[in-house]
């Protein structure tokens, strides 16, 4: 009898037996999960936005016995209409993993050991007053996170910047948003698109920048493989430095080589120009034309400082400094065939198509990522696509709330919830709100997050308060910052959920409630702010990171300025909070819109979300035809003349290949919470360094053999992925970041884009060896 | 049929299960028919639902799904699944479950749907290919994943409901109501009907294509009161 | 080779103990419901005479109450068919 048989055979019988025992016992399983006791039930199902990236999908967190036991899409949410992707099916189980942080841990004899939350508390407290008293108050600082939830970092920034008075407050959104932030400030005077995911809808071709969307925003990539379906004549092209899952799917794939993209948007202006495509009528009202400083430096070394400066030019002068990109030029700089150059040229100017621009990281961890987002805009600009649905130039976000809690909150050091600490007026609203004097608020920024590390490694700074990041995974160049953090007279405060690399130096760490075990806010990409409430109770001694903050504030002497009631706070912090934001421009929904809805976009006026700024008839804000770039001083969007630049760091002949750094669909962020999910880490147990075929035959590489990456500033090893999920060129090898065995980030490099002091992790010369 | 088996029958063993197997063959319809409309007392857990849905929850969808299904596939039976190997890929009722083959690593989307979107016979795997209720969505590896260890980063407390219990007939032979909700499973035919599908949820009357003629949401809601 | 299927009744509380029993004995296969106290067994032994030595082994399980047998095959039912 032959296995199949035999096997078959076995299965009938184990199905008539699973048969019977359904009929005598109805419901019964042989499942694989441990059962709950529904005596409660009853599931009840209750609205929040993922936890996990910036697409900020709704969810319904079906919740049983006082424990998340289910999900589903919301299908009332219009960012992803009841559907999710992996990680957020399965985000609830990020809550029971069961090395949780549930108590407070202070270092004693270099031994995190648990200790009464409020001796904790009062031990942060009681450094803090020391370190300002015989350091100064820029020597403590907060490190934040786009993974703050609204409130948190509303405290946070009132705290430090209002009533201890240092404006070291940042956040991990540096490191991820920055040059977004700087790009539309440049262009248009006001962060955050214009347009919203509405336009997936409107489209006729999605040109996506160095973003593979297909792992890094599922939701939306497959939002356009639908309506390409639907519809018929769409066209996805898919524009990166590697092959990837969004390559495959889109309908061409090009590739250019690493900081190239600043000459070829500059070449697609250059053929919609020669081939007569502007849009005139658009470009004669709403446009005007500016250059900026050029060779600006990497920002490689300490005390690094720029300041750009805007001369406002011409488009005579517009069109003679694209003359150095010709496609034919450009295609030797970029490997982009001058062919493909005239195709995206084509695309963006052709009358009848609408086009939707997306991009993230890409163009943002970019030494030029101010330039690069600038030159996208461009583009949009000279033919006038922006601000109508399906024409978008759309810079997506990778954390839950990068927008709502550090990019509209201000929890950068040179910005405050509404405007910058340079500005009196700023500052005389804040102090007013805050219920502090005005001479509390510095005027002088001081260190940006790169700068901030360096200060904790200098000594500048003393006292470190991280919340909702691991920063020990994620810094470039991570040794220094590493050794820094630890040196003798640094005390780093961690409110943490799991034990990860970044609690493993710290001296207190403070347990944090997570998600949905607290009230809180998010602000994801398309300016909606979702509101969730508690769904499950706060495991041990967790406490959510706003009322971490309160607690300390209270016990330094400002409980005029934290006055609230555990049980109300985070809907009065709310209402505070928007005070800063009352104007037709940014008003928010206020806190029963939000409860009731699955997120609300601002400006929320009269009772109406906007979905399209700057074009009068969605936007009450705009004024006069057409369209209000009422951002800017001469109500125009600004054209910038930038170059194409070198990166800071490239392969030569003793480091021969480019470095790529990012994600897996399954993995977010450091992989703190998502390995502790079992079929995100089934699927993807451990990080793996990508490499081209050809490299690896020459360099005899297999399949999963160990490999040793090394770089000017450290290596690490792991196995080798070839042919697998993402497949970089020849001369490039690319790794996911989310492995804390293999400490990828210990390798790349710390120069940073001299505008948005935004990290380039995507480009420095390694070499690559057997292991 | 609850004794020890009985080893004075040993010697006929052949016999009694020539007849045995054939009682089986003629009752595993029965028994997967009773499985699906026995009514239990009492119903553990309900599910208080969003009132999010249109108000033929999607009907038009099922009604559109079964014109599109052949009438060999309709009447087919072999099998090679079961509930718990449904559930066991599953980690809680309703989640998107694993991939429980080998997948092409470069891949996203196309090939899942070459089989799954229509389901018969896989030659490489040998097996009959469930199909997915949702074959609109292309972006397959977006929520389905292949596990490749069966080690975890580390452990975990998870806990989650029982699956929807089988056969909650309200009154004697009447029809089930749909015990399940119907997001991402718009299409009744999928899981429900042909040979790619799990025995003890299979309907016996696979003709009759208007599925929600008779089985109806359970959204298990208050008692209507005036 | 006879094969058969059964569902396990284990004595009163005796669930995980019948279980490992199972678990131990060669030509065994087991699945446990998970909310109920019972198990299925499949039994795929070489011979009637294996096969009887696997009953005895069984009827001696102190974790057992009883077997119901829900399937049975060997490969007389097919030489028979053949015959016919």
């Amino acid at each position: 009898m032959d296995i199949s048989r035999r096997e078959f055979i076995k299965l009938v019988a184990a199905q008539s037996a699973a048969a019977t025992a359904g009929v005598l016992f109805p419901g019964i399983s042989f499942g694989a999960w441990e059962k709950l006791d529904l005596s409660s039930g009853r599931i009840k199902w209750k609205k929040t936005p993922c936890r996990f990236c910036g697409t900020g999908c709704g969810l319904l967190v079906g919740v049983a016995g006082g424990r998340a036991v289910a999900v589903k899409g919301d299908p009332n949410c219009s960012v992803n209409k009841g559907l999710c992707c992996v990680k957020g099916y399965h985000s609830i189980q990020v809550l029971y993993g069961k090395d949780r942080v549930t108590e407070a841990l202070v270092r004693k004899n270099d031994k995190l050991v648990e200790v009464p939350l409020k001796e904790a508390l009062d031990l942060v407290a009681a450094k803090m007053k020391e370190t300002i008293k015989d350091h100064g108050k820029d020597a403590v600082a907060i490190y934040g996170s786009g993974q703050w939830s609204i409130p948190d970092g509303y405290v946070a920034s009132k705290l430090f910047k209002g009533c201890i008075g240092t404006n070291n407050v940042e956040a991990n959104a540096r490191l991820c948003m920055a040059s977004a932030v700087t790009g539309f400030l440049t262009s248009f005077g006001l962060d955050e698109p214009m347009g919203c995911y509405d336009d997936i809808d409107h489209a006729d071709v999605f040109i996506t920048w160095g973003n593979n969307m297909a792992e890094m925003h599922p939701v939306l990539f497959s939002r356009m493989l639908a309506n390409r379906k639907s519809k018929g004549h769409i066209k996805i092209i898919d524009f990166a430095t590697r092959t990837t899952r969004s390559s495959q799917a889109s309908d061409k794939s090009i590739l250019f080589r690493p900081q190239t993209d600043l000459a070829v948007a500059n070449a697609i202006c250059y053929e919609i120009i020669h081939n007569k495509w502007v849009n005139w009528d658009f470009v004669n009202k709403h446009v005007s034309f500016h250059k900026g400083k050029t060779n600006i430096g990497y920002g490689i070394e300490d005390h690094f400082k720029f300041k750009d400066k805007a001369e406002t030019v011409d488009f005579e002068q517009f069109k003679a400094f694209l003359k150095d990109y010709t496609p034919e030029k450009v295609e030797k700089i970029s490997g982009v065939s001058a062919q493909d150059i005239k195709y995206l040229a084509a695309l963006y100017g052709n009358p009848d198509k609408k086009v939707t621009s997306f991009w993230c990281m890409g163009p943002n961890q970019h030494t030029r990522g101010t330039w690069i987002n600038n030159l996208i805009y461009n583009i949009h600009l000279l033919v006038g696509k922006i601000s109508t649905p399906g024409n978008s130039p759309f810079s997506l976000t990778g954390q839950p709330s990068a927008c709502g809690t550090v990019r509209e909150v201000g929890t950068l050091t040179h910005k405050l919830p509404h405007g910058v600490v340079m500005k009196e007026k700023a500052r005389q609203l804040a102090a007013k709100i805050w219920n502090v004097p005005v001479t509390n608020i510095d005027p002088k920024p001081t260190y940006h997050t790169v700068e901030m590390f360096r200060a904790l490694d200098r000594g500048d700074i003393r006292l470190m308060w991280i919340q909702a990041t691991n920063p020990m995974v994620t810094m470039p160049n991570l040794n220094r910052y590493r050794d820094g953090a630890q040196k003798e007279d640094r005390f780093v405060v961690v409110s943490e959920i799991y034990p990860t690399p970044t609690y493993d130096i710290a001296d207190v760490v403070l347990p944090s409630a997570l998600w949905i075990e607290r009230e809180g806010f998010f602000g994801n990409s398309e300016r909606r702010t979702q509101h969730n409430e508690q769904l499950t109770p706060t495991p041990g001694n967790t406490m959510c990171n706003s009322w971490q903050l309160i607690e300390v504030a209270r016990r330094l002497g400002y409980e005029k300025q934290f006055p609230w009631g555990r049980e109300t706070h985070i809907e009065d912090i709310w209402n505070e909070y928007i005070q800063f934001h009352d104007n037709p421009k940014h008003r928010m929904a206020p806190y029963k819109v939000l409860q009731a809805r699955s997120g609300v976009q601002w400006p929320f006026v009269n009772g109406m979300e906007t979905k399209w700024r700057f074009n009068p008839k969605y936007d009450p804000a705009a004024k006069g035809e057409g369209f209000d770039f009422y951002g800017k001083p001469d109500h125009r969007a600004w054209i910038w003349l930038r170059p194409y630049e070198p990166a800071a760091e490239s392969p030569d002949s003793e480091y021969p290949f480019w470095l790529n750094t990012g994600r897996v669909l399954e993995h977010w962020h450091s992989g703190s919470m998502t390995r502790r999910i079992p079929i995100l880490h089934r699927a993807v147990p451990s990080s793996y360094v990508e490499i081209n075929a050809d490299d690896a035959a020459r360099l005899g590489i297999v399949n999963g053999s160990k490999v040793k990456i090394s770089s000017r500033r450290g290596s690490v090893k792991m196995p080798a992925s070839i042919n697998g999920r993402g497949i970089p060129p020849k001369g490039m090898v690319f790794v996911p970041f989310f492995d804390e065995k293999h400490l990828i980030n210990e390798v790349t490099l710390d120069a940073f884009c001299p505008i948005s002091k935004q990290p380039d992790y995507k480009k420095c010369a390694v070499k690559v060896e057997r292991g | 049929m609850e004794e020890k088996p009985n080893h004075k029958a040993d010697q006929k063993i052949g016999k009694v299960f020539l007849v045995f197997a054939g009682i089986c063959i003629v009752a595993l319809p029965l028994v997967v028919f009773s499985a699906i409309t026995y009514a239990p007392k009492e119903i553990i857990a309900t599910v208080l639902e969003t009132a999010s849905f249109d108000f033929d929850h999607n009907g038009k969808t099922i009604f559109e799904k079964y014109d599109l299904i052949s009438d060999a596939y309709l009447k087919s039976t072999s099998t090679g699944r079961t509930l718990s190997q449904y559930y066991s890929r599953r980690q809680y009722p309703g989640s998107p479950p694993e991939i429980p083959h080998p997948v092409e690593a470069h891949g996203i989307t196309l090939g899942c749907l070459t089989c799954h979107a229509s389901g018969g016979w896989t030659e490489s795997l040998k097996k009959i290919t469930p199909v997915t209720p949702h074959a609109d969505l292309e972006s397959c590896m977006q929520c389905h994943v292949r596990p490749v260890t069966d080690t975890l980063f580390r452990a975990i407390d998870w806990r989650s409901i029982p699956p929807p219990r089988l056969g909650r007939s309200h009154l004697p032979g009447a029809p089930v109501p749909i015990p399940h909700d119907l997001q991402m499973r718009g299409n009744c035919i999928a899981c429900h009907v042909g040979p790619g599908t799990v025995a003890a949820i299979r309907v016996e009357h696979p003709s009759r294509g208007n599925c929600r003629q008779c089985h109806v949401p359970d959204l298990q809601v208050e008692p209507f009161r005036r | 080779m006879p094969f058969f299927s059964y569902l396990a009744y284990p004595k009163p509380g005796a669930k995980q103990a019948l279980l490992n029993d199972l678990t131990t004995l060669d030509h065994c296969e087991v699945m446990v419901a998970e909310n109920e106290e019972i198990l299925i067994l499949v039994t795929d032994t070489a011979d009637e005479k294996k096969e009887k030595e696997l009953q005895k082994k069984l009827n001696k399980l102190k974790s057992l109450q009883s077997l119901g047998m829900t399937f049975g095959h060997t490969d007389e039912q097919t030489k028979d068919r053949q015959k016919e």
